[in-house]
Order: structure tokens, then sequence, then C-alpha cells
């Protein structure tokens, strides 16, 4: 599948990262649609069409990994990518299908999402 | 033939009243009046009652004897001449018996020559005589002065048993002391604390089985030597205090550094007092050099587990604009706006920030805990290892020697295996003081045993070498050659980890003309290896130096 055929769901709680993390996956040829929280995540994800979840872990209400447990039960085959400021793997990460630091830099994101296709 | 008492007053009469009632039973003499005459015997009982003692009549030497055999007579009081049996015959017949030979006899008589004489002729015993007329108060006098001395020498009988009865209570006492002292001392030989008697001087006295467990000295050979030069003594505070506090309280306790036998240094808990007296030392010490390494130990884990999640903190609050600029570069790097000078100093700084991330990952992600295995390059964990090393070795004059023969990922826990292998190369690095060579080779192989295919990870310095006996000892928890820098844990934890992914750390140190090589192989098990060039076989340990040692530890 080409990238931009390929749309994936960025979410972040912080706008700044949020927009340039959506930037440079778009640059690489992605369709990007960006959630600032869990929740917003949830209900586009219900309407829309998406092939990937690329979420950051830390978020008030709803965390990286209980979006993952969330999304996992109504679409099991979602691939979902945690992203995380904290190198520490979070305790139920496992709902996640990958894990990828924040200070891999843009090269190692890539990588990470780029065999799921 | 009677004389009346006339002598007897109203007070002697009340005295003897007196004395009459203080006596009991017991204290009772018993008189024995033998006479044929019925109305002697009356008047005997008459003259003797006031005395208070027992009086026992009897009307012949036979009937005489017959009460001599059933009581304890204290004098017996005879009338010479009687029919059948007379005094004299009658006492010669006590005579012979044993029982009877220091019964005191007062004999009564008419004075005739030849009586006094017969009576004079019994010099043993207590003999006496009266004559006829019998004055009262004489008699009461002699037969009194006999009770009173047999009653003394019951008396005296009966403290003899007494004080016969008082020493077998105190043997016993004595016995069973000696039992007690016995199972205390059973029980000094029985604890593990040494436990150590010395004079004032410092000369040893006493020293139990614990004392020679502890320090390697047997009893024989320190009885009578100065213990702290035995023992090499440490006081936490100069010795004069030691002694001063000991003088003033009469105890001391503190931690005192000690060396035993075999040279090592080992830390005892110190409990000492002054004997009674003042002439001796009374010490106990108890070694506590394994707990205090484990309470240390603890202490670091602690600091570096605080240390950990400040740098959690501290990453998370530093990577997220991290992220967000390296991505702004990405952005801006190859924006068509820029022109060349603009994209140069865009380069620079996306350079920049490139050195900033890695430096956070190698310093702030050094402390993460990952909870589920994740892929790790041991040649990638080695190389960021090698990164903080790199000064160092510089520093200390090593070369470095890389051969990465094999992608070596296996699925692991990246903090833990680069624990394990910061132990080693730091190891190695501290071995080489004056510098030397430093080989890493990363190599597939299989497990020993298993056959399973692993990476091996072998680990050379041409350092000072390992002894053969701290050889034994490597991997024993707190057994360091660091002295005080070291926690000797590093060997044993790396171990730990190693036998937790299934895999093996065996070492062997050669020593060949005045040069050492030592080479540490760490085997880990992994079914997803791949490989970059065919495995060489690259062996520097077996090759051809002489071997000295081997261990091996592991599956």
């Amino acid at each position: 599948m080409a990238a931009d055929s390929i749309t994936i769901l960025v979410v972040d709680d912080e706008k700044i990262p949020r927009a340039l993390r959506s930037l440079i996956l778009q640059k690489k040829g992605y369709r990007v649609v960006a959630a600032a929280s869990g929740k917003e995540a949830m209900e586009l994800l219900v309407g829309g069409v998406f092939h990937l979840v690329l979420s950051d872990q830390m978020m008030p209400g709803m965390t990286g990994t209980e979006l993952a447990k969330a999304i996992k039960s109504i679409r099991p085959a979602m691939p979902f990518i945690l992203i995380s400021g904290v190198n520490e793997v979070p305790a139920d990460a496992s709902y996640a299908d990958r894990f990828v630091s924040k200070v891999g830099g843009p090269d190692l994101l890539f990588n990470t999402i780029a065999p799921k296709y | 033939m009677f004389k009346t008492d006339a002598k007897m007053t109203a007070d002697s009469n009340a005295d003897l009243g007196t004395r009459r009632e203080k006596m009991s039973d017991q204290d009772r003499a018993n008189i024995l009046m033998v006479d044929d005459q019925a109305s002697k015997l009356i008047s005997y009982e008459a003259i003797l009652g006031p005395l208070g003692e027992n009086l026992i009549k009897a009307r012949s030497a036979r009937e005489a004897l017959h009460h001599l055999l059933q009581n304890d007579i204290a004098v017996v009081l005879m009338d010479v001449s009687m029919p059948d049996i007379d005094g004299f015959e009658l006492a010669e017949m006590m005579r012979q018996h044993p029982r009877f030979q220091k019964t005191a006899i007062i004999f009564i008589s008419a004075v005739h020559l030849t009586d006094v004489d017969r009576i004079k002729g019994y010099r043993s015993g207590a003999v006496d005589y009266i004559s006829v007329p019998v004055i009262p108060e004489l008699l009461r006098a002699k037969v009194s002065v006999f009770a009173e001395l047999h009653r003394k020498s019951r008396q005296l009988e009966r403290l003899n048993s007494e004080l016969e009865r008082r020493v077998e209570e105190r043997t016993e006492q004595i016995r069973e002391n000696e039992e007690l002292l016995r199972e205390r001392a059973d029980l000094l030989e029985l604890a593990t604390e040494a436990i150590i008697v010395r004079e004032m001087s410092g000369a040893i006295l006493f020293w139990n089985a614990g004392a020679e467990a502890l320090y390697g000295w047997q009893r024989e050979e320190v009885l009578g030597k100065l213990v702290h030069q035995i023992l090499k003594t440490r006081f936490p505070m100069d010795y004069s205090s030691v002694r001063a506090i000991l003088a003033r309280d009469g105890k001391w306790e503190g931690n005192l550094t000690q060396t035993t036998r075999d040279g090592q240094e080992v830390v005892v808990a110190c409990r000492k007092a002054l004997k009674a007296g003042g002439n001796a030392v009374l010490e106990i010490n108890r070694d506590i050099t394994a707990q205090l390494k484990a309470e240390d130990a603890l202490r670091k884990t602690e600091r570096l587990a605080a240390m950990g999640r400040v740098a959690g903190i501290i990453a998370h609050e530093i990577n997220n604009p991290l992220e967000a600029i390296t991505n702004t570069f990405y952005l801006l790097r190859d924006h068509p706006s820029l022109d060349e000078e603009a994209r140069y100093y865009a380069k620079l700084g996306e350079e920049e920030l490139i050195r900033v991330a890695h430096i956070t990952r190698q310093t702030l992600g050094f402390y993460r805990e990952s909870r589920h295995p994740v892929p790790v390059s041991i040649p990638g964990l080695l190389d960021e290892i090698l990164e903080l090393q790199t000064r160092r070795m510089e520093f200390s004059n090593i070369t470095l020697q890389k051969h990465y023969r094999s992608r070596g990922t296996i699925q692991g826990f990246p903090v833990e295996l680069k624990q394990v292998f910061l132990n080693l190369i730091g190891n190695a690095a501290q071995a080489m003081p004056a510098g030397g060579t430093l080989r890493l080779h990363v190599f597939e192989s299989s497990a020993r045993h298993s056959r399973r295919p692993a990476v091996c990870i072998s680990i050379c310095d041409t350092g000072i070498g390992i002894s053969p006996e701290n050889a034994k000892r490597l991997f024993e928890p707190f057994f360091t050659t660091k002295s005080t820098k070291g926690t000797g844990l590093g060997l044993w934890i790396s171990k730990g980890i190693i036998q937790k992914y299934g895999g093996a750390i065996r070492f062997r140190t050669l020593s060949l003309g005045g040069h050492n090589a030592t080479c540490f192989r760490v085997f880990l098990p992994d079914a997803e290896f791949q490989k970059i060039d065919e495995p060489s076989g690259v062996d520097l340990a077996t090759s051809s130096a002489e071997e000295i040692v081997e261990g091996s530890h592991g599956r």
C-alpha cells in the first residue's frame, strides 16, 4: 500500500508536538488525522477509516495504553503504536503493538510504522 | 539414813522449776535408779525429782539391764550391795557392752575402804560414788552434773549429725553448681559469637569455638598472646578512650575492624565488659561484615532506584520538547524557501540536536526498566557502553579491538543486559591500570549442552589476571578484589541475570611469560539471531597459551 493511501490517527494532548508529528508524517506521504485526547480519538475512529493509530502515552483522562485497550476491543486488527517521552515501557503496554521513543527521531518513527504497511 | 533436804532453798526450787518447764521431753535425761529396796528408790526419786529429769526405777541388776537396753540412760545410780547381782557386777557387765562403756555410774555405798579402792579402779568413764548416809544435795549435784554432761554430749552428737547433713547438702549444691558451670561452658562453645576473656594487658585467657571459627586461630595458638596484636584490631576511636570508658562504665560497645588468620578483614559488633574485680575483660564479638555489605549494597540499590525515578521524570520533561524540536528541524531541513546558507544553519542545529537526543538516551534512559522483553542488539548495547567508557579508556591507554561477527539480537531487557556488560567491560578496564588491549568479540555459537543457537560475547583484557584462589570465589556475593571500591556484587548479579536468560558465563585466565590474558565469555541463547558473516569461530581464550584456571559458572 502506498503511503498516501494510508491514514494515521495521531493522538496527543500537547498541541505543538501533535502538530509537528502530524506534519512530518504528512511530509513522508501519510494522510494524518489528529486527536487531542483518547475520547476524541474514539469518536473519530467510529466515523472514519484509519489504518493505524499513533498515540502518546501520558495524557490526561485516558492514557495511551487505555486507548489501545479500548480500540482493540472494537477493532482488534487496528495497528496501534505507542509513543512516549518516558523511556519506561508502561505495565499494560501489551495492548499496543509497538512502543517507540520520542527521542529516536523521525527516521526511527518511520521505521516503526513502515513494517505495518 | 537420809538427811533432810535443809539446804534446798525456795530460790533454787524455783530455778529447777523453771528449768523443768524449759526442758522438752527430748532434752530430759534418763536416770536409772537401781536398788533392791523400794523405799530407797522412793527416796532417791524424791531427792532427784526437782531436777526434772526422767527417773526410771529398777529393783534388780537384771531389771536395770533391761532398761539400759531399752532406753538411752544418762546416769545409773546403783546400790553396791544387792542380792543376786551386786552393783560392781552390774557395772562390770555394763562396761563390757560398747554402748554402755561411757554411761555414768554413781555407786551408793557404806564407806568401806575396799569399796572405795574398787571404785577408784574404774579409770574409764564417768564413775563416782556417794557414801551412806546420802546427802540429798550432793546426790542431786552429782546426778545433775552427769545428766548435764549426757545432754551436752547428746547435743554435740546432734550438732555433729546436723553438721554432717549440712556438709552433705553443701556437697550436693557444689555438685549442682559444677553441673551448671559445665552447662554454661558448653553454651559458650555453642555460641557462634567469638567469646574472649583477656587480662587487662591483653593476654588471652579464654577463646571459645566461635572465636576459632571467626578468626581461624585455634585456642592453643592464641592463649597468652595479646588479643589486639593477633587480630590487628582497629577501633572506631582512640584506644585510650575505649579504655577510659571501660574503666568508667565497666563496659564498652562498638564496631571493630579485625583481621582473620588468612588475612581477611572482618567487621565485628563488639561488647566488652570489665570482669568483677576489674582485672580482666570479657568480650563478645559478632561478625557483621556480610550484614554491613548487604546494607551498603541495599543503600546503593535504593540510591540507584531513586536516581532512576528522577531520571525518568527529567527524561520525560526533556524528551517531549526535544521531539518537537527534532521534528521542526526535520521539516526545516529540506524546505524549498531556504537558501543554501539557511539550510546550512538548519543542518548544524539538527546535528547538535541529535547530540542532545543521544545524551538523554544514554544517560537519562539508562535507568529505564522495560517490563516486556524487547529485541536487544548486543553489539549496539556494547557500543553504547563503550561510548560512556571511551574517555576513561583513552586516559588509561587502553586499546580497543572490536569484532562483531553477528548482529546478536536477542529478546531481552536492555537495562539488565547493559548492567552485565558494563560490569565485565568495567572490570576489564580496571584490570589494566597501566594500559593494555580490550578485545570484544560477538559471534554465534551454541549453548554447550542444549545446542541451542546462542550469541556469544567474549570480553578479554591483558590486565593483571586473576589468581587461582580468587578465581574460586569470583562469583560469590560480596567477593571483591577492589577493596572498598567494589561492592562484590557485580559478577554475582551478572551471573544471576545471565542465568535468567538460560545463558552461561565462563572465564579463563592465562599467564605466559609475565603476560596475562583474562577472558570472560557470556552465552545468551536466542532463536532469532541473524548472521552477518559466517561464524569464524575466533576463540582467543582457547588459543595457544598455557592455561591456569578455568571457571565455569552457569548451566
